[in-house]
């Protein structure tokens, strides 16, 4: 008899068990569909990055390449957004870009979710929201937050030591970051495999400038920076003195020559292309971060960075105001239009001409929503 | 939280698990986030990898109790050391630091070769408790030590460090640890028998039956491990739960029969209790992340003043460290290196990282503490702990010591 | 290398269901349960 109340008990929890997989499953699988980007008319073609590494079909790793051609030639500049899913303001600025412009000179090839498969899950014990969602013209639209790596069930599991492509030493987990697989392997985990993708796109499609969008912790020292490989001096300090008669505050950060495997150094490394890496601070990736919420995401009020930064722990300013996603991405915008300007500055005969490029400014007053898309 | 948490563990005596995860729940409804199934689940992800590791370092385990592999070699290190007491206490240091040498990970030392020296230590006349309190601290030391220390790597990523240079800071902390604490513990309590004694004591070795292939399973281990972390272009990286399982799977044919299944099914019910308390700190500490409360902690401690953000490192990263020593040197070991910014970060990282590392002996994780009580046999493992107090301050001493003489280390390095 | 973790997963999850049956502590089966809802939801590569 007891034995029969026993078994009788653990089915019973087997089945809650399942119920339990059922439920938080849904909710785990629903990261998995993508939002939608409304591209201009002026789109010339979309691509996936399969078409330029065959072996990425059909994986997770696979994203979209949305490509900008001007009539005459001219620059080729790679934009891309959501190495890291858990920046906002990278993959924001890329979609922001996707949805408005229009170029008359150049090319511009825009990739909003580098790293494809880390927009479908959420890093475990960070308390992050999936979504938030941003009011447009008509109707609100939500986008992933997504986690810094690969999702672990589509590349699994992490080596104990990884080596990375440049021969770096790091902990087993960063081989499922983007950002430390560079130049990537032909033969590698899906994220080394993403990685070589992306040079592959730098050698098709002649890439001459090529900037990373990224976000950091407000405790993070490389903030609110232009990262520029050697290659890129000039460049980057032209830009910075072109930002900063628009009243935007820049540091100026030389990409290490002993850290390996990021974009700005292997770009610059291993392609023609000059290569950028722009941060913006994000509180809600930080680990002082307070209530985590999509308010933090967009709003980037956080009392506890308000103290750190009255404290001297943080190395951008931070008041009661926060430091909110429209403000994050403005200055991308920004960054990126005196990038180019610049370029254009040093090599005449590589101009890059955007039409419709959200300004900077009007982001930062009007917000990101009147520039969205609204959505279907 | 923590007060349901009490409630829930001490007074209605639930499993600490369970209690986590209930207190977790709690937290979430008070906190205005609802039931957040999607949080909880989230949260104990974070402790998936590890748990895996555990689980098959225990089958490992199980296997080599079961073929008289573990017999064997207790038997072969008693017969070399039973005359020499410094020599064994060093070995066994050693020998229990290896494997978390070389895979960053103390559970795996712990659970590996800490199981082949415990029998040989118990029966050189140190006690049970002690016997697991040095495994326990070989395991915490094993895990700093150079080449592979996981918790310097942590750091190293949120600071952009690159992981090059560290071998001798963290030798120069490590080795004389482990040479002071094995012999602090062991010292006194292990006695030199005679060989009739020992004879007396011996268990059954299975050398004679079986012979080479008997060490087989514990060295195609060691070799995999090694491989990965010296040779990592040539030797194939399976990682560590794959490594245990193959040489549990070879251990089938080494040694005297048994039933894998059977072997499995104890190390899970053996691991089971455990794996749950990780599944509920994991859900306990997404519950804090998104209440807030964890970045307000981090903030506390950020905020004491300077003279005392020595004490505040001494105290927050091992007692944050019930989270887990990885936890404690990403949420904190990271602000802490910045806010010494000033000082040569290799020696500040590894410094910290042995501070870090005492985070495996606090409750109610204390995985290091939980898993030598487990391989001595002792039921409960606060009175390993406490045996760990004394060689953990030492090791506290050290750490905080290598932090205040960085700039003098600096110029000697 | 995925497929052989997959295959540890679902011999741990096989082992896992076994100890519920055949633990009679309830708080136990309650451990078990826990820790198998992660194992599932790997297994089936959902988180
Ligand atoms: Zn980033």
């Amino acid at each position: 008899m007891k034995k029969i109340r026993s078994k009788l008990i653990s089915s019973v929890l087997l089945l809650l068990t399942l119920v339990i997989c059922f439920l938080s499953g849904f909710k785990f699988l629903s990261m998995q569909k993508k939002e939608d980007v409304f591209p201009t008319e002026g789109l010339t073609s979309k691509k996936m990055l399969s078409s330029y590494f065959q072996t990425l079909k059909n994986t997770w790793g696979d994203t979209e390449v949305y490509i900008y051609e001007g009539q005459e030639k001219g620059g080729n500049l790679l934009i891309q957004g959501g190495a890291h899913p858990n920046e906002p303001a990278g993959f924001i600025t890329a979609v922001l870009l996707i949805e408005n412009i229009q170029a008359t000179k150049g090319k511009i090839v825009i990739i909003p979710r580098a790293n494809n498969s880390g927009f479908t899950h959420s890093d475990p014990q960070e308390g992050n929201p999936q979504r938030y969602s941003i009011e447009t013209s008509a109707g609100r639209r939500s986008f992933r937050y997504g986690s810094r790596l690969t999702n672990p069930i589509h590349q699994w599991p992490d080596p104990t030591l990884y080596i990375n492509p440049a021969g770096q030493k790091l902990s087993g987990t960063e081989s499922r970051n983007l950002n430390r697989c560079y130049p990537g392997r032909k033969n590698g985990r899906l994220t080394e495999k993403v990685a070589y993708g992306i040079m592959e796109l730098f050698k098709k499609e002649k890439i001459d400038l090529a900037i990373d969008l990224h976000e950091s912790a407000p405790e993070y020292p490389v903030i609110n920076a232009i990262v520029f490989h050697e290659n890129s001096e000039e460049l980057a300090a032209l830009a910075l003195m072109e930002l900063q008669l628009q009243g935007f505050e820049f540091s100026l950060e030389f990409s290490p020559k002993n850290l390996r495997g990021l974009s700005h150094r292997e770009w610059g490394d291993n392609t023609q292309a000059m290569a950028i890496l722009l941060e913006s601070a994000n509180a809600s990736h930080g680990r002082l971060k307070g209530k985590t919420s999509p308010a933090l995401i967009l709003e980037g009020k956080d009392k506890n960075y308000v103290k750190a930064a009255k404290l001297g722990r943080l190395f951008v300013p931070y008041d009661e105001e926060g430091v909110p996603l429209k403000l994050r991405v403005a200055r991308h915008l920004a960054a990126v239009k005196s990038i180019l300007s610049s370029f254009e500055e040093l090599h005449p005969e590589k101009k890059t001409e955007i039409k419709n490029m959200p300004s900077s400014n009007e982001v930062r007053m009007k917000g990101i929503g009147p520039f969205l898309h609204p959505p279907n | 939280m923590v007060a349901i948490f009490a409630l829930l563990a001490m007074i209605l005596k639930l499993p600490i698990g369970v209690s986590l995860a209930f207190s977790a729940l709690a937290g979430s409804l008070l906190g205005g986030e609802g039931i957040g199934l999607r949080h909880l689940i989230e949260g104990s992800f974070g402790y998936f990898d590890t748990i895996l590791i555990i689980v098959t370092a225990m089958i490992f385990m199980k296997v080599l109790q079961a073929s008289g592999i573990l017999d064997t070699i207790t038997s072969l290190l008693l017969r070399t050391f039973y005359k020499k007491k410094s020599a064994l206490l060093l070995t066994a240091m050693f020998l229990v630091m290896f494997p978390g040498m070389i895979t960053g990970s103390s559970t795996t030392a712990v659970l590996s070769t800490g199981a082949l020296v415990a029998p040989v230590l118990i029966k050189m006349g140190l006690s049970k408790v002690k016997t697991a309190a040095l495994i326990a601290m070989g395991g915490i030391l094993g895990m700093i030590a150079p080449p592979v220390n996981i918790l310097v790597m942590i750091m190293g990523a949120g600071v952009d460090m690159p992981y090059v240079g560290l071998t001798i800071p963290l030798l120069i902390i490590v080795v004389p640890l482990a040479i002071v604490i094995s012999l602090w513990l062991g010292y006194r309590d292990i006695k030199i028998i005679e060989y009739e004694k020992m004879k007396a004591v011996l268990p059954p070795s299975y050398h004679k039956q079986y012979g080479f292939r008997l060490y087989l399973p514990l060295i195609v281990v060691l070799v995999l491990m090694l491989g990965q972390s010296v040779l990592p272009k040539i030797m194939p990286d399976i990682g560590i739960p794959a490594i245990f399982l193959v040489g549990s799977l070879i251990g089938l044919g080494c040694g005297r029969p048994f039933n894998f299944f059977k072997a499995t099914q104890k190390a899970i019910k053996e691991s089971t209790p455990i794996l749950c308390i990780l599944v509920g700190v994991g859900m306990f500490i997404q519950i804090m992340t998104l209440t807030g409360a964890r970045g307000w902690i981090v903030i506390s401690f950020l905020s004491l003043p300077s003279i005392f953000l020595y004490l505040g490192i001494a105290t927050s990263m091992p007692l944050f460290g019930a989270v887990s020593a990885f936890g404690s040197a990403s949420i904190l070991g990271v602000p802490f290196i910045l806010a010494l910014v000033e000082k040569n970060a290799i020696l500040t990282s590894s410094a910290l990282s042995a501070v870090a590392g005492l985070g495996d002996l606090m409750p109610p994780t204390a995985l290091a503490g939980i898993f030598a009580a487990q391989v001595v046999g002792e039921p409960n493992y606060f009175k390993v702990i406490r045996h760990c107090l004394m060689p953990a301050l030492f090791e506290l001493v050290m750490g905080v010591g290598v932090l205040i003489l960085t700039p003098l280390l600096d110029k000697l390095i | 290398m995925q497929i052989v973790y997959n295959l540890i997963v679902l011999y741990l999850v096989g082992h896992l269901i076994w100890y519920l049956f055949r633990e009679k502590k309830f708080w136990n089966k309650v451990c078990a349960v826990l820790v198998l809802i992660m194992f599932l939801l790997r297994l089936f590569l959902i988180k």
